[in-house]
Formats: structure tokens, sequence, C-alpha cells
């Protein structure tokens, strides 16, 4: 276990390395036009244009300023944002917009795992009944719609008929239901169309013909052998959306004006706002990474059959 | 492909409404405003009294709620290129003199001003016990003086500060072009003969800004600018500036509200990035009487849809309806709600390339006669309709400066000056006329089999953006290049559409070219383009302030034509010794222009209608610059289009005697 952990370790080092610095020069190749807001760039000359990028430090070769960046980084300093936010601590943007999207994210995961997998337990029970078709339509409906047109619908008629504001305000809790509704519709249909999936797979198996054979009830089946296997490869991708709830939704977000980061990483690749990219890219490569190794970590736990490594 | 069809077909509607003539746009709300030169005293008096009515029988809020709908990154004043956050800042910073109600300068931080005779040089009179307050409204005993104004400039004469559209500040205040310039060659090592804090220690001496004592500040100018209030009011880098206070601050200085200090009506109360922000009344403001609102809160909606929504339900003060809009809203409860949008100083216009690439059309658009034949071809009004379905003739603009903005000493406008004038009258639609030009050009360029004088056939290189050949004979191929904006398309079939039945596809081939991405980049600056579609504003009270930069080595010369006609015209302007004399020669130098066709403007960026419960004509009248919440009234319900026209009618009856001195 301690060899494959290191190893793992070490790989995910690697993957985080090369993931960082290959969007680091990826960005050192973008014109340098770009920099600029169209607006911006009408109303200034090629010489102060050159000024601004200067004291910028973006006319320096690309390895000093990754070696700049990574000195910066190790003694805690994440930089100042180049154009979205000009000179504002990217540190302070994230301390801001992280804790908005984690707290939605987070809310809207529960509701999915738990609206979902009853969801899924329900439309198992009544396979090919009215439950199951019900439950059918609805992920039909989440899936095949465009979000836009439902998300839209909530928006202005679920909110005009419950009487709820139409935007995120931080001060009235009333505001907070309709974006962590949206936000977890997805993750309802997701978490309930794979569990009834997986839980109909297992119940063709032959342990589970077996289980009915020594006489336990179809209640005890579901609970003791099918549920369990059945959410074995569910549980593999949980550590990794919860660490990657941070990454917001830009729709939602942008319909409820939600100060978050959805679409942060977007509008900075965009303005090429590469402090604000490189830290964003650094952030979410790490929180996959570590969100896999967990996730590996914990099928190992609760798949007693799985093994991590040779001979343990 | 679905959204290709869409287009041809709004293009074909739009051009069937031009073939038809279409004219059948009502006045909105079917209530016309009324010409106040035509009204009997009676008549003013009748309507002045209605307004006073409105006005005394109206409730009145102490919080006015509106939205933004892009982020505000920061709130340095110097250097931010959004004009959201110019916004907001003008209610928090005061400048020296800003415009009262009806335009005309009053004294703001300065209580007087005078200038030379030659309005090069301008002292001003700081207003004596203004101090800076913090980010709670606290004094910060921080007196605002004649310093704060020179280090203002100090601030913006450092290339490391990064200050936003130096251009017209730098090029006219005596010395500062050098002074910022010498900095920047010496941070980028091309001067060594000084250090860094030896240039910077010249400042005093070098650029012309002076604290003549606490409270008195002179600018001294590299020419006359009579223009020169309608800066203060337009440019946010004639603010003042704690100095020191910033210098503490460094690179966080303005990043948010609690980082930087204010001296205007307002202050910034609370800012939740990308979400909020609120404006509370400075108690400590020297002109309190005036500032009606006590809080002014901004929400960020990021959709025009939801902020309808949210207006309806009674969740802002203010909300801008497009034209679509409003069209769908007609037979509602809210149909008499809606006004109109006033004003815009930009104005939309077609440059052509004289040193294209493209050898047909860089023949043709040295001829005159071809330059007409495209002027002449465009139905102007039809084109307005894609903006504003319900008035295009609104949206029209056949000058380069906005009407409306630059008034002579006996308060003419600039646009009414008689070359001006005849642009303004003269009808552009005239398909005959352009098939007649473009006949002309032709015997003039090409031989009779079609084929095209001194040409050859060959490749077209303007990539990224398109490559195509040209075979030398007639049709000449013009090639349009625009954004894929769903709008900017349809506007470029119509006119493709308008080009080529008025002067005939025998004759000319107008090619489209949508380009994604970054255009001026791509597009403008290295002139892959033969016609290209862009836009430049009135910046102040001077022509100049485009005209300047349109000369043949200006920098908004995109298209890159030669004419010495216009430059000479243009240089007399600069040397007039009146402020009339002036505006004569450069009206005079933008209808050479104009009329040449060298640029074809065409409309105004003017567009769309608002909703608003807020009272007009109660706060500055900020032409050039961003508007104030000083004197904004807002009211439980909101204004309707008839309650508008009144108060309007009356405004301009005040505003007439107010420009008259009376």
């Amino acid at each position: 276990m301690k060899r494959y952990i290191i190893s793992r370790t070490l790989r995910s080092l690697l993957t985080i390395v090369v993931v960082f610095t290959a969007v680091f020069m990826l960005l050192r190749l973008m014109p340098l036009e770009g920099y600029f807001p169209q607006e911006m760039l009408k109303e200034i000359d090629e010489a102060t244009r050159m000024s601004y990028l200067r004291n910028q430090g973006l006319l320096d070769h690309p390895m000093v300023q990754l070696w700049r960046f990574i000195k910066n980084l190790f003694s805690g300093d994440l930089g100042r944002s180049l154009t979205v936010y000009p000179k504002v601590p990217i540190a302070t943007l994230l301390k801001e917009k992280i804790p908005v999207t984690a707290a939605f994210g987070f809310a809207s995961m529960i509701i999915g795992i738990v609206f979902g997998i009853s969801m899924g337990l329900l439309m198992v029970r009544t396979k090919d009944r009215l439950g199951d078709k019900l439950g059918m339509f609805y992920i039909l409906c989440v899936r095949a719609i465009p979000s836009v047109i439902y998300l839209f619908f909530i928006q202005v008629w679920i909110s005009k008929w419950f009487n709820l504001p139409l935007i995120f305000y931080k001060d009235r809790p009333s505001s907070w239901i309709l974006p962590t509704i949206c936000l977890s519709l997805g993750s309802v249909a997701y978490y309930a169309l794979w569990l009834r999936r997986f839980m109909v797979d297992e119940e063709n198996k032959d342990y589970v013909k077996f289980a009915y054979v020594k006489g336990l009830s179809q209640k005890a089946v579901n609970r003791r052998h099918i549920f369990k296997n059945a959410m074995i490869p569910l549980v593999a991708y949980i550590p990794s959306d919860l660490l990657m709830i941070i990454s917001g939704s830009l729709v939602i977000e942008t319909l409820y004006a939600i100060p978050g980061t959805g679409g942060l990483l977007t509008t900075a690749i965009k303005a090429q706002d590469n402090n604000l990219v490189q830290v964003i890219v650094l952030m979410y490569a790490v929180l996959s990474v570590v969100g896999v190794f967990l996730g590996d970590l914990l099928l190992a736990f609760v798949d007693p059959r799985i093994k991590l490594t040779e001979g343990e | 492909m679905k959204r290709f069809i869409a287009i041809v077909l709004a293009a074909c509607m739009l051009l069937s409404m031009a073939a038809c003539g279409a004219k059948e746009t009502a006045e909105p709300s079917g209530v016309t405003a009324v010409d106040v030169s035509s009204m009997t005293a009676e008549e003013q008096q009748a309507t002045t009294e209605a307004a006073a009515n409105i006005t005394a029988e109206k409730e009145y809020l102490d919080t006015y709620r509106t939205s933004f709908s892009s982020s505000y990154a920061s709130f340095n004043y110097f250097s931010t290129a959004y004009s959201t956050v110019r916004g907001i800042v003008s209610s928090c910073i005061d400048g020296l003199v800003e415009p009262d109600i009806y335009g005309v300068y009053a004294p703001s931080l300065a209580e007087s001003w005078e200038t030379n005779e030659d309005q090069s040089v301008w002292t001003f009179h700081i207003r004596k016990g203004v101090n800076w307050v913090d980010h709670n409204g606290n004094d910060t005993g921080l007196p605002v003086t004649a310093q704060d104004f020179v280090d203002g400039i100090r601030y913006i004469a450092d290339p490391l500060n990064e200050a936003y559209s130096m251009r017209v500040v730098r090029n006219l205040i005596s010395g500062l072009y050098d002074y910022y310039w010498d900095l920047d060659d010496i941070d980028c090592g091309d001067k060594d003969d000084m250090t860094r804090e030896e240039a910077a220690a010249r400042f005093d001496e070098m650029v012309g800004v002076k604290a003549l004592d606490e409270y008195t500040v002179e600018y001294t100018l590299d020419g006359s600018a009579p223009y020169f209030l309608s800066l203060i009011e337009s440019s946010m880098l004639l603010l003042p500036i704690e100095y020191d206070y910033a210098m503490e601050q460094g690179e966080d200085f303005a990043v948010d509200n609690e980082h930087m200090l204010y001296c205007g009506g307002y202050y910034i109360s609370s800012f939740e990035r990308d979400k909020a922000i609120t404006l509370t009344k400075n108690p400590l403001y020297w002109d309190i009487d005036n500032i009606t609102v006590d809080t002014v809160e901004y929400q960020m909606i990021p959709d025009g849809t939801t902020s309808l929504e949210m207006f309806k339900r009674g969740e802002v003060d203010y909300v801008s309806v497009e034209a679509e809009e409003y069209l769908s809203m007609q037979g509602s409860e809210w149909a008499a709600d809606l006004i109109p949008t006033e004003r815009s100083l930009s104005t939309n216009y077609l440059w052509l390339a004289f040193t294209s690439a493209n050898p047909e059309f860089n023949t043709f658009v040295q001829n005159e006669n071809f330059r007409k034949a495209l002027q002449y071809s465009l139905d102007r009004e039809a084109i307005a309709a894609l903006r504003d379905p319900v008035d295009p003739a609104r949206v029209l603009r056949g000058t380069i400066n906005a009407e409306g903005c630059i008034y002579d000493e006996n308060g003419k406008d600039y646009t009414d000056y008689a070359p001006l004038a005849a642009i303004k009258a003269e009808n552009y639609n005239q398909p005959d006329k352009a098939r007649a030009y473009m006949e002309a050009a032709v015997a003039e360029l090409c031989e009779a089999d079609g084929t095209i004088k001194g040409i050859e056939a060959g490749k077209v290189d303007y990539l990224p953006v398109t490559e195509f050949d040209v075979d030398g004979k007639l049709p000449v191929t013009v090639v349009y290049v625009g954004t894929d904006d769903e709008d900017e398309i349809v506007m470029a079939q119509l006119m493709k559409a308008m080009v080529e039945e008025s002067i005939g596809t025998d004759l000319i081939d107008f090619q489209i070219v949508c380009f994604s991405g970054w255009t001026y980049g791509t597009v403008a600056d290295p002139m892959n383009y033969d016609i290209y579609f862009d836009s430049l504003s009135t910046g102040y009270a001077d022509p100049s302030g485009i005209l300047t930069r349109m000369t043949t080595d200006g920098a908004e010369n995109v298209g890159c034509y030669d004419v010495p006609e216009y430059d000479e015209l243009i240089d007399k302007a600069m040397e007039a010794e009146t402020f009339n004399e002036r505006l004569e020669y450069f009206a005079e130098a933008e209808a050479y222009l104009c009329d040449g066709a060298y640029v074809i403007p065409f409309i105004s960026s003017l567009r769309g209608y608002y909703m608003t419960k807020s009272m007009p004509f109660t706060s500055p009248l900020t032409i050039y610059g961003n508007e104030k919440f000083k004197g904004t009234l807002v009211m439980a319900e909101p204004l309707t289009y008839e309650e508008y026209v009144t108060l309007d009618t009356a405004y301009e009856i005040e505003r007439a005697k107010a420009l008259a001195g009376e």
C-alpha cells in the first residue's frame, strides 16, 4: 500500500508538472495584442502597449516568467490578475469566489446524491412500471433538452409562482433555493440513471440468484448485495465531484448572478490573463489528480475484491 | 445552416421594407415631442406648469436600485478601460468643474476659474474645506488641495501606473509627453543619461501643471483648448488623487472600495466583486443639499431578460430595453412606460482601404466616382431599421461628429454649420445616381472590354482572414470584412444587396467575409480588408478629438488615405483665432472627408429604449462624461412616456434660456 501511494504520488506530481508547463508555454504563444481589450487597443498606441507589456513582465523570456511564477508560488504569492481584474491579488479573488461556488456545489452535490440514489432505488423497485417510467422521463428531459431552456423556465416562471427572487442575494436565503435546485438537476439524473443501470446489471448475476435461492427477501438482497455492489463504480467519482465543486457552473452562476468561479477560467483564457489561468489550471489539475487518487483509495476501501498492489 | 437561412430571410425582409419605402414607424407610444421654438409664450408657460405638477405629484424614495452587466474589475479611475467603472467613480470623485442640469459648466471642486486670451493656460481656484473620506464615510482629515490635482497628473505621467487613454491629455498638457516617454525610455533601457529618480524629479519643472498656492492649480497647455472644461468632464485623468495615500497602497490602490479615498457626493460603502456595489451619501460632501438619494444600490444582472423581469417585479428602478423587446411589449401594461434613449456620441462608418492589396479595389477606391457610387447605394434608413425598427430615422447620422454635443459661442450646433448641414440634408439613398457614378468610374478606369487598366489577374492574400483570386476585369471585386456577430452579418448582407442592386452585379461583386475573433489586430491594423465597419466617438466639446486623428498621418486614418486638402483645413482650424472660426474650418474639413466619401458615416450607435423610476432632467447633463447621481429623484412608480415628453419639453424651454444666459 505504501509503495503504491508513493508511486502514485510521484506519477500525479509528474502529471501536474506536465499539464501546468504545457499550459504555461501555450499561453506565451498567444498574440501580444490579446492582452488588451478591443476598446483599449484602439485608444493606445504601439509604444504605450509595449510599455505596458514590459511593465507586466510579459516581454521576458518564457522560462524567466516560469521561474518567477514558481518562485513566487513557493513563497505563497499567487500573483495578481493581469487583465480580467487588473492588479487584484489572485489569492483575494479565489478567497472571495471559491466559498460561494463551493457552498452551492456542496449543497447541490448532497441533493444530487440523496435524491439521485433515492430515485435510482425507486426506479429499480418499480422497474418498467410508473415510477421507473417517470424517473426515466425526468432523466431524458434533463439530458436531452438544452439546459438553458429549462433553467430559464425555472428562473422566470418557478420564481414567479413561488414568489422567489430572480437572482441570488447573499442575505436572502430564499434566493439560494432555485440555483441550488438547478445545480443539482443534472447530478440527480446522473446518480439515478447509473444506479438503476448498475443495480439492474447486478440483479441478473448468479450470486443474486443464489441469494434468492437461499431464501432472502428482495429487500434484503437489494440492501445487502445489489445496492452495495452497484454503488462501487459510483463511489469512485465522489471524491472528484467533491473537490471539483469549486469549479462552478458558468450558466447557472450567470443566470442567478452568483459571484463564483463558474466561467472564471474561460474568461481568463479569453482575456489572456496568464497569471489567473496558470493558478486556476494548477488548482484544477491538483484537485483532479487528488480526486482520482482518493477515488481509487475509496474503491479499495469499499470493495474488498480490489487490491492496490500486487502481493498485498 | 438554420442561422444562415434566418440571416438571409431577415436581410430579405429588410430589403423588401426598404424597397417598398416602408416608413410606417409610429412615434413611440403615439406621443410626439414638441418643437419648443414653435411654441407660444402661453404654451410654454402651460407646459412648464404641467411639468411642475408632474414633479410635485410624485412620491420620492431614498434609494435608487440599478444594475450592471459586466464585472467591475477595479476602481482605479486612472487606469480602467471600462466605462462602467467610470460611471461609478463619477459620483464618488469630483472634478474641478461639472455641468449643471442644462450642460453649462458650474463650479465643483473649483469654486472659480479663469483662462488666458488664447485659452492655453487655465487657472482653477479650489474650494476650501473639502476633505477626503474613506469607505466608511469617515473624515480622513486630508484636505483636497491644488496639489492633489497636480499629483493626479504626476500619477498618470508615470508609465508604471498604466493610465488608460493617455493620448489626448498627454499631447495637450505642456511637457507631459516628453516627461512620460523619458521615464519609459529609462524603464526599457533606451535612456541612460539619468536615473529614474532624477527623471521623476523633473516633473515640476517639465510638466505644465502647477499648484500656485494651496488652493490654486494652473494647467499650461501646448495650444489653445477652448474645450478644456469639457475635457475635465470627460476624462478621468484630470481627477485628483491623494498621492501619499495612493503610494502607500501601491498596487492595491483602488482594487476595491477599501483601498481608495473619496471626495464626491458618494462613497462606495460596500463592494462584492461581480455581485453588488453600494454607494452611500458622503456626509461631508460640500454640496450635500443636492445629494437627493441616500443610497445607490447596484446589482450585477448579466442578461437583459432578467433585468427586465426584475424591473417589472419592482426589484430595480431602471432597465434598458432593446428594440425587439420594445415591439413585443406593445399592448402590455408596460408599453406606456417605454422611453427612447436620447443620445449617442458614437458614429458608425465604413472605412475604405486606400492601400488595398486587392488591385481591383485599390484602383477603384482612388476614384471619387467609385467612392460616391458606394456612398449613394446605401439605404441608410433600412440599415438603421436593424438597430431600431420602430423609429430608424433617429439612428441616422451622416456626419462624423455627433449632433447635439458641440456648440459654438452663440449656441449653434457644430453640425449645423453650412458644410455639415448640407451633408445632413443630402439623401444618400439614390440607386440611379450610384449607378451613374459607377459608370463614370468605369469609363475612367476600364478598357472598353471591361479590363481594368493596369491590373493583372492574381491572388489576393488577406490571410488569416481570407484569400481570393481577381481577374483584373469587371465586375470589380470588393471584400467587406466584418465580425461574426449576428447583427453585423445581417447588416453586411443588407449592404451587399443594396450595393449590388444599385450599382449592378455587372460592375461590382460585393463579397462578405465574416471573421471570428479579434478583428482590430487581424483585420483593421494589417489592412486585410477592402471595406471595414467601425465606430468613433466624440469625446469632448471640440471636433479636434476625432478630426485631428483622421489626417493623412493620423492614428485613426485606418484606411490610409492621403488627402492634403483635408490636412490643410485641419491645420487652419488648429491655428484659428476664435472658437467659431475654428469650428468653421473643422466643419469644412469634416464635410470634405464625407463628401469625397473617404469615409462613409451612416448611422449612430443609438439604440433601444428604457424604463425608469428616476425623474429625468434633475441631474447634471453629462454629455461627454458619465451619469452622476447628484440631484437624482427616485419615484415610487415608473415614469410614463407621456410624462417624459411633458418634462422634456419644459426642460428644453428652460435649457434654451440657460444656454442663452437668461
